[in-house]
């Protein structure tokens, strides 16, 4: 038995444990232990966190001649780790105060069921990560794709029901893209295990390959949510219920990275990729990919702006965010991948501290909705803290996590020289500043609502979880090293040279980055700041929240006067128009032609006329006995006839 | 140890140095507007009247914790951006960051300073601060765009060893002209002078991010100005004037710099937001990605 052994059957069984007691009140505590459990047994492999060699499952099946095995790579363990780890922090939060009250809004046996729903995800996401060849893979993106689906259907909303049919959908036409591929792959190379096609890649033609990686592209490319693929994923994970859609926006989505990192970067290796030209373009396939990622961190980070829902904001940037990785990843050196890679880790931490951050605002309030929330920051300081450190960490500013991660695809792209692809990710990571400006003012800034006045600060069960994730988003943001580390030794197990770091960051001859000096300097300067602000002056005199007044006038609170609407005004009034709903009408568009070819089948398959019935099918008999019949006959008696005529004709 | 006295030297002076020479550029200012108007101007110490008055009054409101650390971000942002800007004699921290890390250090005061006006629950505030963003949103494209061609160009992200390589070479200016008037052009909105100063715009105070700060809190925007001035003229020297190899030089340098957008900025009256978002993602990015495909 080995460690890997011991942690899927561990999951597994801990899954059928939660579902058992489902209705019971230690459902909490028990996946509060499971998951610290199945973290403990992570660190036991921590050795692939260090380039450690691959774990073999002892299990294995063999189908029509295929070995079916699992294995935990340092990239499956880098992946997992987030994810156990995130379920973690999720059920420390949901298990306090926020259940109590779940289970009085609707009942035990719903919460029973959001628990099992997410050790399922857990486990689905387990086995995916162990996958070891490509049937494997397939088994395991479909149990991920289903239990996404059992999450997000927990919502007995309507939107929320819609949203969750979409993404099944959505995800279905992901799998039938992946099968094909599989398919293929299989009988142009011959086998599916990773190391037998790796071996095989190297016979196949340009077009086999482009046709491959379009195809893999498409499947793994909707479960990220890449431009055009992007319409499923923000309202299916806003609507799912609160601490699920922590989890789910933090990880779930990733799933397509890890397995496009597997098949493009591993298998097929970026190098093949790039060396495909598209035909009457300056591209290769690797600009392609490369591109949709840079669209996918605009596109959506500007719909994020324009959202009215603190859940919905989120979501939207969740799906950013992924281009950011993608784009990070197809950059193809060690600077470039290691940021897209390390953007996963840092984007799971911050995403999910704000989802929590937004659940908890919910629990206390009722509503994400920005036109019902504002100045809550007297009410929920602690709460409002986690929200900044994360939203600063979303934005990529520094001593945050996430300015390192971008500060590793700017530099890569700076290095290659791509100046197009470098200022359509800096124009992403300008909207998200806005955004969540906008965010963090709607909620927790401006003024206090007068029902919001008794409100509390979050309870400690939901609180430390948070301040939990605060920690490690401002500690990995100071010592990235940690997780470049990880990093680095992801990247030798896909193939890539793996990112030469130290503690504070990395040291290049061309101007390098130590955020522990950077983060030393800041705080050095918010010292100098505090000093001159508090030790120089007069003594400043703190007025109530409600004291105010504007344009000559008192304002009292029952006047509503929350800058929330609305918020970017002068800038919508440029761009708005920009936002043409492209996408969402192509989609549409693709919808009403399946309803229509449906309809049309279904009318003619139930139709009530028989003779119409009878005409329509003798006439396409006949058509076929005309056109099977005529065939040898066209040469013969066609022919002469033109060429009488041709001939007859008079000159 | 040496090292260890050098390195408290330049944190104590170099943040120090950027606020006295920022308060001369804002003597300047006053001075060049002064001199375009016909009038004479206000004393030498003027700027350093104001900062004490400003310090020194009696009515102080403060609208809460957030409030006040939000002047203390918009301040101490400046100072630690100050102490990555290399000057001559004093570069010794300089290379732990370079210019990715300063750009993205000096939007910390904006984002400090925007948190600390949305407490301030005044609509205006707000209304100011969606203007202020939406204008960083507008100067920053151009801005990286020249970032990202003059990093290209030194092949480093370094600032000083894009110093180096100038004083070895040539200045940037003459080496990319269309990214230094690009340049150029996102520092006037950068340093918010007219016509891109809506949102600090003198008769617009009523609706803007200065709406609620009375005393000491003006007196940190102050304070604050004065930085964003030093910064943005050490910044452009830094890129594009070869830095200075002596104190004198690059004064004189810094000083020349900030006076093209001041002098400029008194003969233009002010866009509307939407109007400078326009101007700035059409010339400057336009100019610089030109630019950028002569240096590549």
């Amino acid at each position: 038995m080995s460690v890997l052994d011991d942690l899927l059957l561990f999951t597994a069984l801990a899954s059928v444990a939660i579902i058992v007691v489902r209705r019971f009140a230690s459902v909490s505590k028990l996946s509060v232990i499971v998951y610290a459990l199945a973290t403990v047994l992570l660190v036991k492999m921590s050795a692939l966190g260090y380039g450690g060699e691959p774990i073999y499952s002892s299990f294995t099946l063999n189908v029509l001649g295929q070995n079916l095995y699992w294995r935990f790579d340092s990239l499956s363990w880098f992946f997992a780790l987030i994810t156990v780890v995130i379920a973690l922090f999720t059920s420390v939060f949901m298990s306090g105060a926020w259940a109590e009250k779940y289970c009085q809004e609707h009942s035990t046996e719903a919460y029973g069921l959001l628990q099992a729903a997410l050790v399922l995800n857990v486990l689905s996401m387990l086995v995916l990560l162990a996958s070891g060849d490509l049937l494997s893979l397939f088994i395991g993106w479909e149990l991920v794709s289903w239990a996404s689906f059992m999450m997000m259907f927990l919502n007995q909303d309507k939107v929320a029901r819609k949203a969750a049919i979409k993404y099944i959908v959505y995800a279905m036409a992901a799998a039938m893209s992946i099968l094909m591929a599989i398919a293929m792959t299989y009988s142009m190379t011959g086998s599916l295990d990773y190391v037998q096609i790796m071996q095989a890649v190297a016979h196949l033609s340009n077009t086999q390959i482009a046709l491959l990686v379009t195809l893999y592209g498409v499947g793994f490319g909707i479960k990220m949510g890449v431009i055009p693929f992007h319409l499923w994923q923000a309202a299916a994970y806003a609507e799912t219920p609160g601490p699920g859609a922590v989890f789910m926006g933090a990880i779930s989505a990733r799933m397509g990275l890890y397995a496009l990192i597997v098949i493009v970067v591993q298998i097929f290796s970026l190098t093949r990729v790039a060396a495909i030209e598209i035909p009457y373009t300056f591209l290769n396939m690797q600009n392609i990919l490369a591109w949709v990622g840079a669209l996918t961190t605009i596109i959506p980070t500007y719909i994020a702006l324009k959202q009215n829902d603190a859940r919905y904001l989120l979501a939207w940037h969740g799906v950013g965010q992924g281009g950011y990785m993608l784009l990070g990843v197809m950059i193809a050196d060690s600077i470039g991948t290691a940021g897209g890679i390390m953007h996963v880790f840092n984007y799971a931490t911050y995403q999910a501290a704000l989802f929590m951050a937004v659940t908890a605002v919910m629990f206390r309030t009722g509503t994400s909705n920005f036109s019902k929330l504002g100045g809550l920051v007297t009410q929920m300081p602690l709460t409002f803290m986690v929200m900044v450190v994360s939203i600063i960490g979303l934005a990529g500013i520094p001593p945050m996590n996430g300015f390192v991660s971008k500060w590793l695809v700017y530099r890569a792209l700076l290095l290659d020289g791509e100046p197009l692809l470098f200022v359509a990710a800096v124009i992403g990571t300008l909207g998200t500043i806005l955004s969540v400006y906008k965010l963090v003012h709607n909620t927790f800034l401006g003024q206090l609502r007068l029902e919001h006045q008794d409100v509390k600060e979050a309870p400690l069960s939901m609180l430390l979880p948070m301040l939990g994730l605060v920690l490690i988003i401002f500690g990995t943001g100071v010592m990235p090293g940690v997780v470049l580390d990880w990093v680095a030794a992801a990247q030798n197990a896909v193939g890539i040279a793996p990112i030469t770091h130290n503690l504070g960051g990395i040291e290049l001859a061309q101007g390098g980055l130590d955020m522990i000096w950077v983060t030393g300097v800041m705080f050095y300067g918010f010292a100098v700041g505090a000093i001159v602000f508090y030790f120089l002056g007069g003594k400043s005199k703190h007025i109530h929240q409600f004291d105010n007044y504007a344009g000559g006038h008192f304002l009292t609170s029952k006047v509503r006067y929350h800058y929330s609407n609305h918020f970017y005004a002068g800038l919508m009034h440029l761009i708005g128009g920009w936002y043409k709903d492209f996408f969402k009408k192509l989609e549409q568009a693709l919808v009403s032609l399946v309803s229509f070819l449906s309809q049309l089948s279904e009318n003619f398959y139930r139709s009530a006329q028989p003779a119409v019935l009878v005409a329509a099918v003798a006439f396409i008999a006949l058509w076929f006995i005309m056109s099977s019949f005529s065939m040898p006959a066209d040469t013969g008696t066609v022919a002469p006839i033109t060429q009488g005529i041709q001939g007859g004709l008079p000159k | 140890m040496s090292t260890i006295t050098e390195l408290l030297t330049e944190l104590f002076l170099m943040p120090l140095i950027a606020f006295m020479v920022g308060l001369a550029m804002v003597l300047m200012l006053r001075k060049i507007g002064a001199r375009l108007q016909r009038r004479v101007g206000p004393p030498l110490l003027q700027p350093i009247f104001d900062i004490v008055k400003l310090y020194g009054k009696d009515t102080q409101v403060s609208h809460g914790l957030i409030h006040d650390i939000g002047l203390v971000m918009a301040v101490g942002g400046y100072v630690a951006a100050e102490i990555f800007l290399p000057v001559p004699g004093m570069d010794g921290i300089a290379d732990k960051g370079g210019i990715i890390t300063l750009s993205y250090v000096m939007m910390v005061p904006s984002l400090g300073l925007a948190l600390g006006v949305g407490q301030c629950a005044n609509p205006n505030g707000s209304i100011g601060i969606s203007r202020a963003l939406t204008a960083m949103l507008a100067y920053d494209i151009p801005f990286i765009i020249v970032v990202f061609g003059v990093a290209a160009h030194y092949q480093s992200t370094s600032l000083v060893g894009m110093i180096e390589y100038q004083q070895a070479h040539q200045w940037g200016i003459f080496e990319m002209p269309l990214l230094a008037a690009a340049g150029l052009f996102a520092l006037q909105g950068m340093m918010g002078k007219q016509p891109f100063e809506i949102y600090v715009a003198p008769a617009e105070i009523a609706t803007g991010p200065m709406v609620e700060m009375s005393g000491k809190y003006m007196g940190g925007l102050f304070v604050m100005q004065t930085f964003q001035l030093y910064t943005a003229g050490v910044l452009y020297t830094s890129l594009f004037l070869g830095g200075g190899s002596n104190w004198f030089e690059f004064l004189l340098k810094i000083f020349v710099v900030v006076a093209i957008p001041m002098s400029v900025a008194f003969v233009f009256p002010r866009y509307r937001t939407e109007d400078m978002v326009r101007i700035m993602w059409k010339w400057p990015v336009m100019a610089a990605l030109i630019g950028i495909a002569f240096v590549l």
